[in-house]
Order: C-alpha cells, then structure tokens, then sequence
C-alpha cells in the first residue's frame, strides 16, 4: 500500500473502511504495542547512531576533558590518512573475495543438495553446522587448522608436495587475508545454500524435462534454465552477504586481531581500535562516517526490493 | 535437477561433492578429534586422524580450571533474557505493522529497517558512554538491553511477515464476538505464531550467545565476562597456545547452540530465510 492510499484510508467514511480494523481504539491498541519496540529502537539504535555520527564533528580523545568543536577536520584527517583509505581497500578485498567465494560454493552445495542420493538428509543436517558456531570457536578451529607448525593444512600440503616448508598463513598478508576471508566464507555457506535452496524448490520440473528431451545437457540447464531462476535469490544473498561482510568484526579480530601489523585491519576494526583502543572516539566516529557510507547503497538497494513485493 | 547418466557425470557429481564436504566438515572433526588428544599426541609431526588414546583431560581442565563454567552461565542468563525480550517486542511490533493500518507506519517500518544500515561499532561508540551514565556499564543487564541492536530490526520483520499471513477472518471473528485486542492477541493470534515466536528468539539468542565486540567492550570484569571474549582471553595469546584446551572448550561452548538446533534447525531455516526473500 502506498502513502496515498494510507492517508486516505485514515479518514475515510466508515463505508470504505477495511472492517474492524481502524477505529480509534484499535489504532491507539497498534501504537500501544509499537511503542515497547520503538522506545528500545530510538534509545538503543537510532539516538547512538546519530550521536556516534555527529561525534564525527568534535575532537574527542582521551586528553579531552569534554568534546571540542573542530567542523570537518577528522574528515580532512582521514581522507588523506594512507592507514583509513588503506582499511577501506583492505574492506573491500575481504567483502568481494567472501561474498563472490560464499555465493559460489553456496550455490553449488544448493545444487548438490537438492539432488536425490542416499545420505543427502545427514548432509543437510550437519551443513548447519559452521553457521551455528560461536564466532571465536570457528576462528579458534580455523586458526588451529592453518597453525603455522602444527596446523594440519600445512602437514597435508606438504604431504602432496604443494610447499616445502610451513606456510605461516596468520602472520604474512596475504597468507592472513586469505585465512579470514576462508574463516567468514565456511561460516556463510549455510545460510546461503538455505536461501538457494529455498529458491531452487520453485524451479519448475516441466520445463526442465523439456529442455532435456530437446538435449540439453546439465551445464546447459544451470546456465539457461537454473541461473536465470535464481536471478531474485542472487540479489538478496549478494547484498545480506555484503551488509554482513561489511559488518563483520568478530572472526577477524579473533583470528588476526586485524593484522600482521594491518593486513587485516578492516573498518570495524580500525574503529574498535581508534575508539576502545586508543580512546579518540572523534576519529572513530569520523571511520564510522565512511563506513556507514559504504554500507548506505546496499542497504537501499535491499530494502527497495524487500518493500517492492509489499 | 541434474541428471547423472554417463560415469563420469556421476564422478564429477561425487568430486565435486566430496571436495565441498571436506571443507566445510572436516574442520569440526579435526578440531573435535584433537581436543581428544593428549599434549603428546597432539603436536605430532605426523598426526593422527582418528586419536590412538582419546584422553579426557583437556576436557576436565577447562572445566575445573579457569573461569569457564561462570562465563556459560553469564552467557546463559544475558542471551536468554535478551532472546525473550527481543521476541516480545519484535512480536508486538510485528502485529501492529502487519494488522493495522496508521499513518506513518510505512516510515517507521524503514526507518526499524534501515538500522542495518549502522553498523554495531559504531552504535558502540555512543552505547558505552550512555551505559557508563546510568551505571549499566560492565553489568549483565546492560549488556542485555543492548543485544536489542543485533537482532531486533530483522526479528521484527520475521514476525511482521508470520503475521501477514494469519487470516483476518480469524481477527474479525473474535472481534463480532466482542474480544478485546490484547485478548485477541493474547489467546489467538499468539498461540498459532508460537514457531514464529521461538524462531525469532533463537535468532536472538544466537546473536547474543555468539557475540565477541560488545561483551567485549561492555564487561571488564572476570566474573561478568560471557563466552566469546572469555575464551578469547583464556587461550590466545602469544607466549602460550593450548590448542588442546581451546578446542575442548570450544566444544563445551558451542554445545547449546548445536544441542538447540538440532532440534528445532528445519524450522529455524524456513523462518529466517522467507523473512530477508520475501
């Protein structure tokens, strides 16, 4: 329903209205029970936000007695600081590489998944799995895998010959990139394969027979028929994962705590550090500008097509 | 969907398969079958897959030892009272947007959802002051108001969505029969939404159980601190890495949430993901 016809409908004659629902009593019992949610929201979310966000506007540091006025000189600070557009580039490599590695091997699990084989039910089930573990256990797990001495991908590795020595993957860069992008992506798979699952069971089964009597073969039919399908699925996990990606803090700040030195160090950790760590919460804030920046295009895009099907 | 007639459709289906599985399972076994090995066996050169002496000892030091059974309950009591007050308010908040019609709901149902548009280290920057003003900081109540953050925008719209489709007819009914709203809502629309409604808690409660930043930053005491910066602290740190230890204790931690959802998991993901696709 549009605004138009919302407005319209709260001062309409008693004719046109929706039985039962509008009359004064039940609007106020709707405000009622909105307010309990709305009170939590304003107080926990959108005040901190805005707060957090025009905190961006004060030098405040941990010698700062109280906030002091300083107009947009964080921002002048940051944009031309190497570290933060480093972080922001450093963002950006962790968000593509995850979301594109996650919605890749999630797809193609969901492929696997909705096939008919004896077990498949003991591997939906356990598929669950890395999504439900708390985020230091799986950065524990995955630190513990990639040990640069005893970690059993580097013994298995050089079992097949690949290295000759231990990679030491948590303390060079890339080596440290790639252990968190891998972490996060083995976390993601599940709720991705579940959305892809999801879309995969309203595929239509006619028009696949079809195609097949016509000899299409299996890669044919993921690429006409499947991919196409899953086009609505592709945008809503493409963004979730994106939103999620951006947001991450946990898994790299237990596994690498944002370096060797800031390999990793993304924007929520160049925020967590600058306001927990150094206590210059001014900077952190004029970060969490950039950052929410980043965030604002995605989010429209998922909420615009979230709201379209209303 | 796929058809698998010639050998080496089939081969390629079970590589491809088995290359997917081992990643994303053997992980968990290997962590799980080296909390069951003792020191010795465990930083072997040439390791073991399946432990020769599954030893238990890992298992009871980070019991007996260190403040781990203190931090399970911190978690237990914050998650499960943040979980409960989340469904309650994303239940109440879900049926005024779904079976009311009022002016500004359409705002203010975007501006609940736009909140993932904020991200949590930010908010972050402002909760801690705010909670060191009212004397919240560093206590478990504190840390469980604020866990609203995490789940309350998309718990609402799970429940928003649950309730769409519960049949007005029903409503009116009772309505004829001269039932109050919260009588309405209380005896009837509540006790067919009760998947919903523990659908949604659980999302909150595994928000809350596995949250690292903010009971990281909000707790500073030992004997208030939950699992995840618990563990943390406990097990990492340069001079000294008790492997061991750490994937015992990640067992013990995560057993809940795999205990939980193994039961209830098909539900869980039907209600998660027709809340974000539709």
């Amino acid at each position: 329903m549009d605004m138009a016809t919302t407005r319209q409908l709260g001062s309409t004659s008693p004719a046109r209205r929706k039985p039962g629902y509008l009359r004064r009593s039940d609007r106020r019992f709707a405000y009622l029970i909105l307010a309990p949610a709305m009170i939590a929201f304003l107080v926990m979310v959108a005040w901190p936000f805005l707060d957090a966000m025009s905190m961006a506007l004060y030098q405040y540091t941990i010698y700062d007695t109280e906030p002091i006025f300083i107009g947009f000189e964080n921002f002048r600070t940051i944009l031309t600081d190497p570290y933060v557009l480093g972080s922001w580039v450093t963002t950006a490599i962790f968000v593509a590489g995850t979301t594109l590695l996650t919605m890749f091997l999630g797809l193609s699990w969901a492929l696997l998944m909705y096939q008919d084989f004896r077990g498949r039910a003991v591997f939906r089930t356990m598929t669950l799995l890395p999504w439900i573990l708390p985020s230091t256990v799986s950065a524990f797990i995955w630190a513990w895998m990639l040990n640069g001495r005893y970690g059993i991908v580097n013994m298995l590795l050089m079992d097949i010959g690949a290295v000759n020595a231990p990679i030491q993957f948590l303390s060079n860069d890339v080596g440290a990139m790639m252990a968190v992008i891998l972490t996060r992506t083995w976390i993601s798979i599940p709720l991705f394969m579940s959305f892809f699952l999801a879309g995969l069971q309203s595929m239509d089964f006619q028009q696949i027979e079809a195609a097949r009597i016509d000899g299409a073969g299996n890669l044919k039919i993921v690429r006409r028929l499947i991919l196409p399908h899953l086009k609505p699925v592709f945008l809503v996990t493409g963004a979730l994962g994106m939103i999620g990606n951006l947001q991450q803090f946990d898994i790299i700040f237990a596994l690498t705590g944002g370096g060797p030195v800031r390999a990793t160090s993304v924007l929520s950790i160049e925020v967590y550090k600058q306001a927990f760590q150094n206590w210059n919460l001014g900077m952190a804030s004029a970060i969490g500008v950039l950052w929410v920046f980043t965030l604002m295009p995605i989010v429209i895009f998922y909420l615009r097509s979230l709201f379209r099907e209303d | 969907m796929l058809e698998l007639r010639t050998w080496r459709e089939k081969a390629g289906f079970i590589v491809i398969l088995a290359v997917i599985a081992f990643f994303l399972f053997f992980p968990v076994y290997w962590a799980l079958s080296s909390a069951f090995k003792a020191n010795a066996e465990l930083y072997l050169s040439d390791p073991t897959f399946v432990p020769h002496r599954p030893y238990l000892g890992h298992f009871i030091n980070a019991i007996t030892q260190g403040p781990l059974i203190l931090q399970l309950g911190n978690s237990l009591v914050t998650s499960t009272a943040s979980a409960l007050l989340n469904a309650v308010l994303a239940a109440l908040a879900g049926y005024s947007f779904a079976k009311f019609d009022y002016p500004v709901k359409r705002p203010l149902m975007l501006l609940i959802l736009s909140a993932q548009m904020f991200p949590f280290g930010v908010l972050l920057i402002s909760i801690y002051p705010m909670l060191q003003s009212v004397g919240l900081l560093d206590t478990r109540i504190g840390l469980t108001v604020s866990y609203i953050v995490f789940a309350l925008p998309v718990s609402t719209y799970m429940m928003y969505s649950y309730f769409k489709q519960v049949p007005n007819e029903l409503i009116e009914a009772a309505k004829v029969d001269g039932a109050s709203n919260m009588k309405i809502f209380r005896r009837i629309v509540m006790p067919i939404s009760l998947p919903a409604f523990i659908t949604v808690a659980l999302y909150a409660f595994m928000w809350s159980w596995n949250d690292l930043l903010y009971s990281m930053t909000l707790i500073t005491s030992d004997d208030k601190r939950t699992v995840g910066p618990g563990l943390l602290l406990r097990y990492i740190n340069e001079n000294n890495a008790d492997w061991g230890g750490a994937m015992a204790a990640s067992f013990i931690v995560a057993a809940p949430v795999i205990l939980v959802f193994s039961v209830l998991q098909k539900q869980f993901i039907g209600g998660v993901t027709s809340g974000a696709v539709k």
